[in-house]
C-alpha cells in the first residue's frame, strides 16, 4: 500500500470516527457511551500520531510519549466524569 | 547474489527537527493541563456544563473537526510529493489545505460571534469561561500553524525543499498534527460529554 493511500485510509477512519462520535452524544452520555467516546478519541490520536505524524517509523520512545499523552488524558478525564 | 527474499527493515526515524518534538511535548502538556481544568470543574458542576454545552451546535463542532482533519490530510499528502522531488505539487496541496483551514476559522469566528451575540461571553459563567479559555487558545494555536503552512507553501513553491532537504517542512507539517491531535481530545470534552 503506497504511504499516500495510507494517509487516505487514516483520514477516512478519522472522519467516520469523528461522526461516530456525536452520533454517540446524541444516544447519551452516561457511562458506558462516556468511556465509548473517550475510546473514539484514543483511537483518533492513535491514528494522527501513527499515520499523519509517522511515528509508526519512529524511535519507540517517542510514539509511547506521543500515545501515552491521549491515553493517560483520556483516562483522567474518563474517571472523573464517570465516578 | 540474494538467495532468499529477505525483507531488510528501514531503521527507525523521528522525521522533522527534535527540537520540534520538545516543542510538541510541551504544548501537549500545557493543553492536557487547560482540558483537565474544565474536566474537573465540570465533575464539580455537571448541571451547569450540561446546560452550556447545550447552547453550542455539535454539527458545527464536527465540521470544524473535519476540516481541521482534512487540512492535516492535505499536509501529510503535499510533504509525500515533497519527498518525491514533486515540490509545486506539494504547493498546491498545501494550498488546499490552508483554504481548509481557513473553513475551520470562518466557523469558529461564527460560533464566537454568535455566542457573543447572545450575551454569552468569557464572564457569562464557569463553563463559558474554561470555554472561551481552551477553544481561544486552540484557535490561536491553529492561526499560527496556518501562519506556517502558508510559510512552507512558499517555499516548496520557491523549491526550498526537495528529498534532500526536507526536515523543516516536516517540523510544520508536524506541528499543525499537533494541533489536530489536541483537538480530538478538546472537542468531545467542550462539545459532547456530559
Amino acid at each position: 500500500m503506497s504511504t499516500s493511500r495510507i494517509l487516505i485510509a487514516c483520514w477516512m477512519s478519522l472522519a467516520a470516527l469523528s461522526t461516530g462520535t456525536v452520533a454517540l452524544g446524541q444516544a447519551g452520555a452516561a457511562g458506558l457511551v462516556t468511556l465509548a467516546i473517550l475510546a473514539v478519541a484514543v483511537a483518533k490520536a492513535w491514528l494522527i500520531a501513527d499515520g499523519f505524524m509517522e511515528l509508526r517509523h519512529a524511535p519507540r520512545l517517542w510514539r509511547r510519549l506521543v500515545l501515552s499523552w491521549a491515553v493517560v488524558l483520556a483516562t483522567v478525564i474518563g474517571i472523573s466524569l464517570t465516578i | 547474489m540474494f538467495t532468499s527474499a529477505e525483507v531488510v527493515k528501514p531503521p527507525r526515524r523521528l522525521p522533522g527537527d527534535l527540537a520540534m518534538w520538545f516543542f510538541i511535548l510541551a504544548e501537549l502538556s500545557v493543553f492536557a493541563l487547560l482540558i483537565l481544568a474544565f474536566v474537573f470543574a465540570q465533575a464539580r458542576y455537571p448541571q451547569l456544563f450540561s446546560e452550556g454545552r447545550q447552547l453550542l451546535d455539535r454539527s458545527t463542532g464536527l465540521a470544524m473537526t473535519l476540516s481541521l482533519l482534512t487540512a492535516g490530510l492535505f499536509a501529510a499528502l503535499a510533504l509525500e510529493q515533497v519527498r518525491q522531488d514533486r515540490p509545486r505539487r506539494g504547493a498546491m496541496l498545501l494550498c488546499i489545505a490552508l483554504l481548509l483551514a481557513c473553513g475551520y476559522v470562518a466557523l469558529k469566528l461564527s460560533e464566537y460571534a454568535h455566542l457573543l451575540g447572545v450575551g454569552l461571553g468569557m464572564e457569562h459563567d464557569t463553563f463559558f469561561t474554561l470555554y472561551w479559555i481552551l477553544t481561544a487558545f486552540h484557535f490561536l494555536h491553529v492561526l499560527l500553524g496556518m501562519l506556517i503552512l502558508g510559510w512552507l507553501t512558499e517555499g516548496c513553491r520557491r523549491r526550498r525543499y526537495d528529498s534532500q532537504r526536507c526536515s523543516g517542512l516536516e517540523s510544520g507539517v508536524l506541528y499543525w498534527h499537533m494541533v489536530d491531535l489536541v483537538w480530538v481530545l478538546l472537542f468531545p470534552v467542550v462539545y459532547i460529554l456530559d
